[in-house]
């Protein structure tokens, strides 16, 4: 049998026909949504379905790629989003680009410590100490009242002009322009992290998340790519935030707690972990179904508790798992 | 002659128990040391402590004469220090080729590379494949690790190492749990690889240890209590003690 | 004169707290060192604990009564848990394990709040216990030096029961290996089973204890399980001594931080965290350690 010693055998491809063409109608449905179905209730809330969908995403980078566990991943996207926030309102109200990267570089900054030290401590101490570090972000915003607004949240925060190479669309008020800025945005962070993760790069983080202990004795720095891993979702958490802040006009300490943090957690576990688009398809089916059981009962920590520990036991590969189990069933039917 | 892998009264405690108790070892740049010993002589141990996978209580490892004692692992890997583990460690999930490419890559470069596909790394992608036809797994490249048999899964374990390059191959019990016929296969590899690189063997199966052999070093205790071609080590008194228990 | 009394309340307190600490940690620490579980609930546990002396005082009870009746009844919780949830998880990843019982903290929590509401809770304390005792010119209340007592009642106990009965002696040496402790019939099922539910009791003595100490309400579980990961990172995780060390170290930062600067005290006790497992990633006296 000969061998084709440059091809690799059932490789990962970072895109492949079929899924060009799902993206592309997946993405063309989405830019035109507003202009034939002018619900400003409904683009509103698909803006917020994508905004969590990138967050979930990028803490798949994490959880379903590298093997790390993030309790309160939407720490980084509160961090990225008061920065934006607090730029607008005390830098400059117009530049929404520059306030992004300033959002993420400071993201960055925060990670980057908290990132080292939780990576020297191993696989499950890193998990409790993403819960206590968030912890910590939350009180901080929650207590420094003079920068943050405290309980009361950073309030008026501006809405810029969004330019796209020099065109402008509208201020970021108008749920329209703002959805389809989302929509821009998360699309290329989606197309952006699909690439890395199908890259070398990639395949060390996947490496850790199999067998940490082999990928050391491949000689890989594990400490050094967990790092990496972790700077790369938190980045992505960020942008998250800064699409927040423009959406919403404002952010409030609850954005950043706990249970909050369970919420993404859920997203992931709902979609499936290690697909990307399964915890973005995690995020809608999330955000629909908390935003109608909230409005029918206040004691839904309890429901969102249940549904977690049910999810775990029975359904761990997620949404995107339901696939694999009907065709296993189909199979042995037929 | 330069020294190629020696330890120096290495030792390794685990509370008031010398796993590796002053050990003083000289091996070879080339050939196939086995080192045996009961259970719990302290054979695992060992290799842990020199592969950087514990760290050692006192005592020195060094490495071409350079002083790697407690070297985070990936840096021994780099230097060409490789080993396999008793309890089968693979990745289990990705395939039998990415299981090997991702050693190659590891040893390469390129694993900083975010944009590019995978197969962009020719070498690596070429070199992959001549490791898994050396040790007949081309044909398995595309299964998940975790779909092989026990024995497919050892040996790919032996590709793993071997895709690192290494100088020196530590090998922990490569045939425990393999039937005779895998057995054969894989310990003629292992007399193969010992023609080109250093290869220390921890192995139960003494039929084997006997067969394939330079240098046999015995643990008891934690200590090295005899070292010597296989005929030597048959015939000696205390190893024939250490294993069957002194005769009152 | 002002300055000796500060420093003896603030020794005081920094005991008291500690103490707390600790029993919660130790309880978390010896379900982790002997199954292997990392229970992301047990922080829930401790405020059922304290919710449970609740009730069981303002029916009249006799507050020591609720000290012994309000610990068992969170261990019974705890069999229920580790039967229902805990014990299907032994063989996945450690990984599920978390995000099941951080699903399970969320559902104690909310039911804790669908029974008790949101409102603060005071647990009603006996006369004697409201008092306070002249030491070194200072007033020290009661119920704080009973606190103390009790947790030192309670470690020494603990610390009796691992290394003088046969049953301490085995559940250590399961922790370091269960293959030859299950070699030696033991039934490795119930040392699983018996951590947890011990674990459980600690927790559920260390919310009655804390209630009068604290205002009982929702989050003080969070507050706790954050405190307790603390303290088992610090000292290192399973590590019963190290767990001591930390609980000590924290109570004292803490105290002291809130002593000088209130509201962002939690911060100074992060920072001192993230400091020492920068020096020492696996902990003060490293991982796994079950002594």
């Amino acid at each position: 049998m000969m061998i084709d010693r440059t091809s690799i055998p059932a490789d990962t491809k970072y895109l492949t026909p079929a899924s060009i063409a799902a993206i592309a109608v997946v993405a063309v449905a989405l830019v035109m949504l507003p202009f034939v179905w002018d619900n400003r209730f409904y683009i509103s809330l698909i803006n917020e379905m994508l905004i969590f969908g990138l967050l979930a995403m990028s803490l798949d980078v994490l959880l379903g790629y590298t093997g790390l566990l993030s309790f309160m991943h939407n720490a980084y996207l509160g961090i990225g989003a008061y920065v934006v926030g607090l730029f607008l309102i005390h830098i400059s109200p117009t530049s929404i680009w520059f306030a992004a990267l300033v959002g993420i570089a400071a993201t960055s900054l925060i990670a980057l410590p908290v990132g080292w030290v939780q990576v020297r401590t191993g696989g499950l101490a890193f998990a409790l100490l993403t819960l206590a570090f968030g912890m910590m972000f939350h009180t901080v915003v929650w207590k420094w009242y003079s920068l943050t607004g405290g309980d009361d949240g950073l309030m008026g925060v501006p809405t810029p002009e969004v330019h796209l190479f020099g065109w402008s669309l509208g201020t970021t008020g108008d749920p329209k322009v703002m959805y389809l800025t989302t929509v821009v945005v998360v699309g290329l962070c989606y197309l952006l992290t699909r690439r890395i993760i199908h890259s070398p790069f990639g395949s060390v983080l996947e490496a850790i998340r199999e067998n940490e202990d082999r990928a050391a004795f491949v000689g890989i720095n594990v400490r050094r790519y967990k790092l990496y891993g972790w700077m790369l979702a938190c980045m992505l958490a960020s942008i998250a935030g800064a699409l927040f802040i423009l959406y919403k006009g404002y952010i409030g300490p609850t954005t950043m707690s706990a249970f909050s943090g369970a919420g993404v957690l859920m997203m992931v576990l709902l979609g499936g972990m290690g697909t990307l688009w399964g915890p973005l398809i995690g995020a809608v089916i999330f955000i629909y179904i908390s935003d109608y059981i909230s409005t029918m009962t206040e004691h839904w920590e309890i429901y969102l508790g249940l549904v977690v520990i049910l999810l775990v036991l029975f359904l761990p590969t997620g949404f995107v798992g339901i696939g694999d189990h009907l065709k296993r069933f189909l199979k042995r039917k037929g | 002659m330069e020294e190629f892998l020696c330890t120096e009264d290495l030792c390794r405690h685990f509370g008031g128990v010398m796993a590796t108790n002053k050990v003083c070892i000289d091996i070879e740049a080339n050939g196939l040391r086995s080192i045996i010993g009961p259970n719990g002589a302290g054979k695992t141990t060992f290799i842990n402590v020199v592969t950087g996978r514990l760290p050692a209580s006192s005592g020195k490892v060094t490495f071409r004469g350079r002083d790697i004692t407690n070297k985070p692992t990936h840096k021994l890997v780099k230097m060409g220090i490789c080993r396999t583990f008793q309890i089968t460690s693979i990745f289990q999930n990705l395939t039998v080729f990415e299981n090997v490419r991702i050693a190659k890559q590891a040893r390469l470069g390129g694993s900083l590379r975010v944009f590019s596909a995978r197969k962009s790394l020719k070498a690596v992608t070429e070199q992959t494949w001549a490791i898994l036809e050396r040790l007949e797994l081309q044909d398995l490249a595309d299964q998940p690790a975790k779909n092989l048999a026990y024995g497919d899964q050892r040996v790919l374990e032996v590709a793993i190492a071997l895709a690192g390059e290494p100088q020196i191959l530590f090998l922990d019990e490569p045939t425990a749990g393999m039937s005779p016929a895998e057995t054969q296969h894989i310990s003629e590899l292992i007399r193969g690889l010992a023609d080109e690189i250093s290869v220390v063997l921890v192995e139960h199966d003494m039929d084997l240890v006997m067969s394939i052999s330079d240098v046999i070093s015995v643990l008891h205790y934690g200590s090295i209590i005899a070292e010597g071609k296989p005929e030597e080590i048959q015939n000696n008194e205390m190893v024939r003690e250490a294993y069957l228990g002194k005769e009152e | 004169m002002g300055g000796v009394s500060t420093a003896i309340d603030i020794t005081l307190n920094s005991l008291v707290l500690g103490g707390v600490f600790l029993i919660v940690a130790i309880g978390l620490n010896i379900i982790y060192g002997l199954s292997r579980v990392m229970n992301l609930a047990h922080g829930s546990l401790y405020a059922l604990g304290a919710y449970s002396g609740y009730t069981l005082v303002s029916t009249g009870l006799n507050f020591f009564v609720a000290l012994l009746l309000a610990p068992l009844l969170v261990g019974v919780a705890g069999l229920l848990i580790e039967r229902t949830v805990i014990a299907p998880m032994r063989s996945r990843s450690i990984v599920y394990t978390l995000i099941l019982t951080y699903g399970l903290m969320f559902f104690i929590d909310g039911l804790i709040k669908y029974t008790w509401g949101n409102e603060p809770r005071f647990i009603d304390l006996p006369a004697f216990m409201r008092e306070t005792l002249p030491i070194l010119g200072t007033h020290y209340p009661v119920f704080r030096l009973m606190t103390l007592l009790i947790t030192a009642v309670v470690m020494a106990g603990l610390m009796l029961f691992l290394s003088r009965t046969k049953t301490g002696m085995t559940l250590r040496a399961s922790s370091t290996i269960p293959e030859m402790v299950s070699c030696l019939g033991v039934n490795m099922k119930y040392v699983h089973i018996g951590a947890f539910v011990l674990g459980s009791v600690l927790a559920g003595i260390a919310g009655i204890i804390a209630g009068p100490l604290t205002t009982i309400d929702p989050i003080m579980g969070h507050e706790m399980l954050i405190s307790s990961f603390v303290v088992i990172v610090i000292g290192g995780l399973g590590s019963l001594r190290g767990a001591v060390i930390a609980a000590l170290l924290i109570g004292a930062v803490q105290t002291l931080a809130e002593f000088f600067i209130t509201d962002l005290a939690m911060v100074i006790v992060y920072m001192l965290m993230a400091i020492i497992l920068a020096i020492k990633p696996r902990g003060i006296l490293g991982e796994g350690k079950f002594e």
